[in-house]
This record gives structure tokens, sequence and C-alpha cells, in this order.
């Protein structure tokens, strides 16, 4: 078994990917309780930006514009994809609303596997600046993106909790959440509040994507799936509490990190996000079996 | 996992050819020796005419179909090294064939599907009506179709990834495989003195009998070896660079037998976390030798990671056949998507090959014929490998077992140590050895 001091740069890099996975989390959450859609190309939408981004800082465009394109390009993508297929899709069910995002994913994936090909080993990366300088804490180096990322999580679960409780867009949207018809007829304007909940969690996907490629890796495959922690989260949180989110995506991050040095467990590690939504899942129908019984 | 998407891209890439009548009368092969290929190491400085034997007389005359399996599916794909060899025989075609012959060359390509890969060998014999394969890169195509080859007696030229690539009797590879290229990598790190060796590869099928050369090397070194097996995509690099640099401790090496982008992220997420100098040194298989990988780690892993190469450093290399190589590459090789590189260098290596054996044929290009004539060839100066390439009769082929080992220099992959034997304390290269000699170093 590992030592306490063998966990610790474990614990590090677990936190700065929850933190990631947990600004994910929110955004998948914010959007399925705006328009009841699971949104399954929240991970390719981020890696087609980061690439975008990569490809303008590898012809000589300055860092903050490919960062920039990135972000922006996972905003218009997911906002053009709720305006186009978000009415037509608004009252089918919400499988079929999360297969028809699948839909997306894997468009955006063949399109990615074609233009940025791994053919002949080629390989990219996307580093931030934040990388090359950092701190010790006692024997574990910490960069500042790492920081970023955990900082992100909460700046984001903070800012978008206060967000939906004090603001009109955001008291509009926990009201579809609430009743999408009721809250049409009250005079909200359903579709503008929609194309606000798909702006902000595109703009939520390219950060993600952004910071995920530097985290982990500029690849469209690697970064196209890890939606699944993020989505585990927002299981885990039953796709209604951003607080809850937040603290499932922190465990997934830390408990797949914490597994790493495990020899035994190590490469069962990628199972986290699964178990931990299984387990979660079934904790939450066990409870309300037995608050039916005792109804 | 061998793939982790769920869509996989099909790109198939054949060529579009009538088939031609064999006949087997007046068929008759030549040994053929030595370097004396039109296309191989004698070929002069300059141009792309040197690789057919009539300059600028584009070839008439009926073709000769041969075919390649190659796997092509999202993060694997081996298609620059069929590509390549597509480029190859069409600087042939256009400079006077194979004695007035084009050659027709058809690529297929699969998905790690076994029935696939089955159909694909049945497509090729059949419909496609090859006479000789040659370029064949796949995950598992070895291991489905040899049995399919040594029943029709077809000898493959191959870049060998799949065990059987190397054990059986019809299959030589130009390149050493993920086994005897890690054994290259534990090889320099062992001669370096490390205390320990760290060797961490993808979880795919085959890990054990790829760690077994590794193991065995550091054992006869009493060298303490850990392996690791990740599963890809890697969802974390940093706790995978932790974990490894934590196992070796500062005296070890970490050794990854990793595709290209999984060990870029590896290693830069050791740089991100200042990890690079916590070992003595870092090591690689031969997937690692891109300058893709040199330039995106930058010049702080100069003289720190070192890398296996089982073919001659293009940039360092200034010899007749890797001018020649360059040139097509430059002319014909529009497809091959990585450029410069060990994939496209292999794909040359097997068309040169192939070549070289097919002009010793004489008469009729049946199956019998042409693969009689790939069997014979022997002690041949390719130009891109350290020893001499030889096919021949023997139960198993490694007819690579020589390596260089470079290391980034400034963004370009430098030689750090040159021609040097695979050790015969791995029991496979030890077997080969005695049954086929050990083989002469090129010139």
């Amino acid at each position: 078994m590992p030592t306490w001091q063998d966990l610790q740069p474990f614990l590090v890099s677990g936190l700065a990917l929850g933190g990631v996975y947990a600004l994910s989390g929110v955004g998948l959450v914010v959007l399925y309780r705006a328009t009841g859609v699971v949104y399954l190309a929240f991970g390719a939408v981020g890696a087609m930006g980061a690439l975008i981004g990569w490809s303008m800082i590898h012809v000589g465009a300055p860092g903050w514009t490919g960062w920039l394109v990135c972000v922006l390009f996972a905003g218009v993508v997911t906002l053009g994809y709720g305006m186009l297929f978000g009415p037509a899709l608004a009252r089918r069910d919400p499988l079929v609303k999360a297969v028809a995002t699948l839909g997306l994913t894997l468009t955006l994936f063949g399109a990615m596997d074609l233009l940025w090909t791994t053919g002949g080993g080629q390989s990219r990366s996307l580093t931030l600046p934040t990388d090359s300088s950092g701190f010790m804490v006692g024997q574990v180096q910490v960069n500042w993106t790492q920081v970023i990322g955990l900082a992100a999580g909460v700046v984001i679960t903070g800012g978008t909790a206060a967000f939906l409780r004090y603001t009109k867009l955001g008291t509009a949207m926990r009201a579809m959440a609430n009743d999408r018809e009721i809250t049409a007829t009250l005079g909200v304007p359903v579709r503008r509040v929609e194309a606000a909940a798909w702006l902000g969690c595109g703009i939520l996907a390219g950060i993600a994507g952004l910071l995920l490629a530097d985290l982990v890796a500029l690849d469209a495959t690697t970064l196209t799936f890890l939606v699944i922690s993020s989505l585990s989260a927002a299981l885990i949180a039953r796709l209604a509490s951003i607080a809850l989110t937040f603290a499932a995506a922190l465990a997934v991050g830390l408990i797949h990190d914490l597994l790493t040095p495990i020899q035994a467990l190590s490469n069962y590690r990628d199972m986290t996000p699964f178990v931990l939504a299984a387990a979660a899942l079934l904790v939450i129908s066990r409870h309300r079996v037995m608050s039916a019984g005792r109804g | 996992m061998l793939a982790a998407a769920t869509a996989m891209v099909t790109i198939v890439g054949c060529s579009s050819t009538s088939s031609t009548t064999q006949t087997g009368a007046g068929t008759s092969t030549t040994p053929t020796t030595a370097s004396s290929s039109s296309g191989g190491a004698a070929a002069g400085a300059g141009g792309t005419s040197q690789c057919g034997s009539k300059p600028g007389v584009t070839a008439s005359g009926s073709p000769i179909n041969l075919g390649s399996i190659v796997t092509d599916q999202p993060g694997t794909s081996f298609t620059d090294i069929a590509y390549m060899a597509q480029a190859y025989f069409n600087c042939v075609n256009a400079n006077g064939g194979i004695n007035g012959h084009p050659i027709s060359y058809h690529i297929v390509t699969e998905q790690t599907n076994p029935a696939q890969i089955a159909a694909d060998a049945k497509q090729l014999v059949q419909s496609d009506n090859v006479v000789g394969i040659v370029g064949n890169t796949s995950i598992l195509e070895c291991t489905i179709n040899h049995a399919y080859w040594e029943h029709l007696g077809i000898s493959v030229i191959d870049s060998g990834i799949a065990p059987e690539c190397y054990s059986t009797p019809n299959s030589a590879a130009v390149n050493m495989g993920p086994r005897y290229s890690s054994d290259g990598a534990v090889q320099y790190a062992l001669a370096q003195h490390v205390s320990k060796v760290v060797f961490d590869q993808s979880n795919v099928p085959g890990t054990g009998y790829i760690a077994a050369g590794p193991n065995a090397l550091a054992a006869a070194a009493h060298v303490p070896v850990v392996d690791l097996t990740e599963n890809v995509p890697i969802s974390n690099a940093n706790s995978v660079a932790i974990k490894e640099v934590q196992d070796a401790g500062p005296n070890g090496a970490v050794v990854l037998n990793f595709t290209p982008p999984e060990a870029l992220i590896i290693l830069q997420a050791a740089q991100k976390l200042g990890l690079e100098d916590r070992v003595k040194l870092w090591g690689c298989s031969t997937p690692c030798n891109t300058d893709f990988l040199a330039q995106a780690l930058g010049p702080k892993w100069n003289n720190k990671l070192f890398v296996n190469a089982e073919l001659t450093p293009p940039d360092s290399t200034n010899t007749p056949s890797m001018q020649l190589y360059k040139a097509i590459l430059q002319q014909y090789g529009s497809k091959v998507s990585g450029g410069v590189g060990s994939f496209s260098q292999m794909g040359f290596t097997e068309a040169e090959i192939a070549v070289h054996a097919l002009e010793s044929v004489t008469g009729a290009y049946t199956v019998t014929s042409v693969n009689t004539a790939f069997k014979a060839v022997q002690g041949f100066d390719t130009g891109m490998l350290c020893q001499l390439w030889t096919y021949g009769s023997y139960p198993m082929h490694i007819p690579n077992n020589s390596d260089y080992t470079v290391t980034p220099d400034n963004g370009k992959m430098a030689q750090a140590q040159g021609c040097t034997q695979i050790s015969s304390v791995d029991p496979q290269i030890a077997t080969y050895r005695q049954a086929a000699g050990t083989a002469q170093l090129a010139s």
C-alpha cells in the first residue's frame, strides 16, 4: 500500500481534474434543468474547440486568440444546435433528446478524426503558460493550471448557484425546470431562456475542453469521452443539485487518481465514474422505494 | 481496450486495376543477394528517376498485383506505411516498372475485427488476384491470417505488431515490433547503469508477451523491473507520470511503450509536474521516434529521453537510399500524412525489398514465382536498417534485430547511439539467431 506521502501528488492531480469535471457537470445540470436535454456532445464540442485553438496557435496566432476561439466555437456550436434542434425536440422524450446530441457527438468526432488525424505518429499538445510555474506544497509540485482547474470548478459552481438564485434569467431557468408550459404561460420568453442555457453550457464546454486539453490530452477520443466523468457527477446529483454535482465531481476525480498507485486496483480506476454513478442511483432508488413504502 | 471509440471512420484506399492472367510456364527465380536493387542503397543521388530501370518511361505491361492489409481506426492508423509503399510503386511504375510491368497495389483497411481481417485476405487473393503481400501493418492480421498465407505459400513482407509476425515461417518484418523495440529501449537504460526499470505500456492484448523481453533483459542484469499497464486513451496522465516516477526512484528509468499521442501526454505531464529530472532517464520504444514528439516536448528532454529507433535516423542521414526515400515522399507521397518518420520509412523499405525481389523473377509473375523471390532475399542492404535484411526459409523471422537510439535535440530526433544488437538474452532473439545467424551490419 502506498504511504500518505506517496498519495499526496495524486490528491493534487485528482482535485484539479475534479474541479474541471465539476464545472462540466454544472454546465450539464443547468442545461438539463432549462431544456430537459442531457448534452452528450459536451466533450466533443470542447475537444473540437481545443483542436481548432491548437491549429491557430500552431500556425502562429497568439495563444489567447486560440483559447478564445476554443471557447467561442464550443459556445456557438452548442447554441446553434440548441436553436436548430431544441424546438423540434422540446416535446420529445428525454431519451430522444439525449440520443440526438449523440448524433452531434459522432458528427464532430468523425470530423476531428478526419481533420486532425493521428496517422503517421502525429501527436499534438496544448499547453498553457500557467503550466511552467507553480509552488510546492510539502514535497508536492503544484502548477497554476491545476490551481485554475480546481478554482474554476469552485467559482463556476458558486457563480451558477448565485446566478440561478438572484438573477431574473436564473429564476426563469429554475421555473422552466419545474414546468416549461406554465412558465411559458406566465410570459417568460422560453426560447430566449433556453438559448441562454445552451450558450452558457457551450461556453463551459469550451473552457473545460481547454483545461482538459492541457491537464489530460489534446486528443479527440480522450476529450470526447471525458464527458462520462462529468455526466456521472451530474447523475449522482440527479441532474438537479449543483452543489451535489460539485461534490460528486471532486469525488470522481479524487478516487480515480488515488487508486492509481494501488497496484491491484490501478487498472480498474477508469471504472470510477460508472461505479459511483451506479451506486448512487441504487441508493437513490432504494430510498425512493422505502419512502413510498412508508407513505 | 484496443480503441475507446464508438465510431469508426473507414478509409478504403484501393487501386483500380484489372487482374492479369498468371501462368506458371517458364517461371524461374534466381536468389537475390547484396545491394543490387535499382531503388535500393545503390540508388544514386537526386530525383525519383532512380527508382526504376527506365527513367521517365511509364510501365505499360500487364500489372503485377500486390496487396496490403492495414489497421485504420480512430486512434490507431497505419495507413501511412501502405501509402508510402504505394508511393514507391507509383515511382517504379513511372520509371519503367518491373521489367515493363507496373505494380498494381491493393490496400484494404480493417478495424481490428477478426472476421473482417480474414475476409480481407480472401478478397485480396480471390477477387484482386494478388500474387504477393507487402506492407501489412495490423494489430491482429498476423494472428488471424498467418495460417492462410502459409497454406497458399504466400510469404508476407510486413511491419509486425502481433507475436505471429515474428514467430511464424511466412512473415518477415522490416521493423522490430513492440517487444524487440522495448528490448532495445530497456537495453539502453541498463547500459546507463540504472538501478530499477519501470516498463509501462498500453493495456492491450499481448502485453505479457511484450513485457517478457524487457523482463528477461533486466533479470539478466540483476536490475528489478516493475511492469505497468495503462488503459488507453489515458484519462489522467498526471497520475500515470507520478506513479511511474515514484516506482522508478531517482536512479531508475521509466520506459514507455505507447503510441506517440499517449507517450506525449505522459511525458508532458511529467514535465508540467517537474518530474522529468526525478529519474535517471526516460526511455521509449520506436513509436516515440517522431519529430512531432520532439517538437512538442521541447529542449527539456534533450539527452533525457532515449528512444529506440528501428530504422536509420532520417534527419542525420544523407545516403542515396535516404535521398530517394525523401524524393519519393515529396513527389508521390501526398497521402502520407505523417511525412518523414518511421512509418513512411517502413513502407519505403518494404516496397524496396519487394521491388528488389520482383526484379529477380524471370518469366511470369505468379504466386509461386513472386513468393519464392521474396523468400530468396538474402543480405539485402536496404539503406534503412542497421543490418542487411534476409527473408530465408526459417521457422521464424526477426530480420531486424539491431537498432539505433535517438534523443530529442531541440525539436528533432538526433542519434544518441549507433547500431547495437538486441541482446540474445531475450529468448526469442536467441532462437532466431540460432536459426538464421547474425546478420552483417549494413555499410
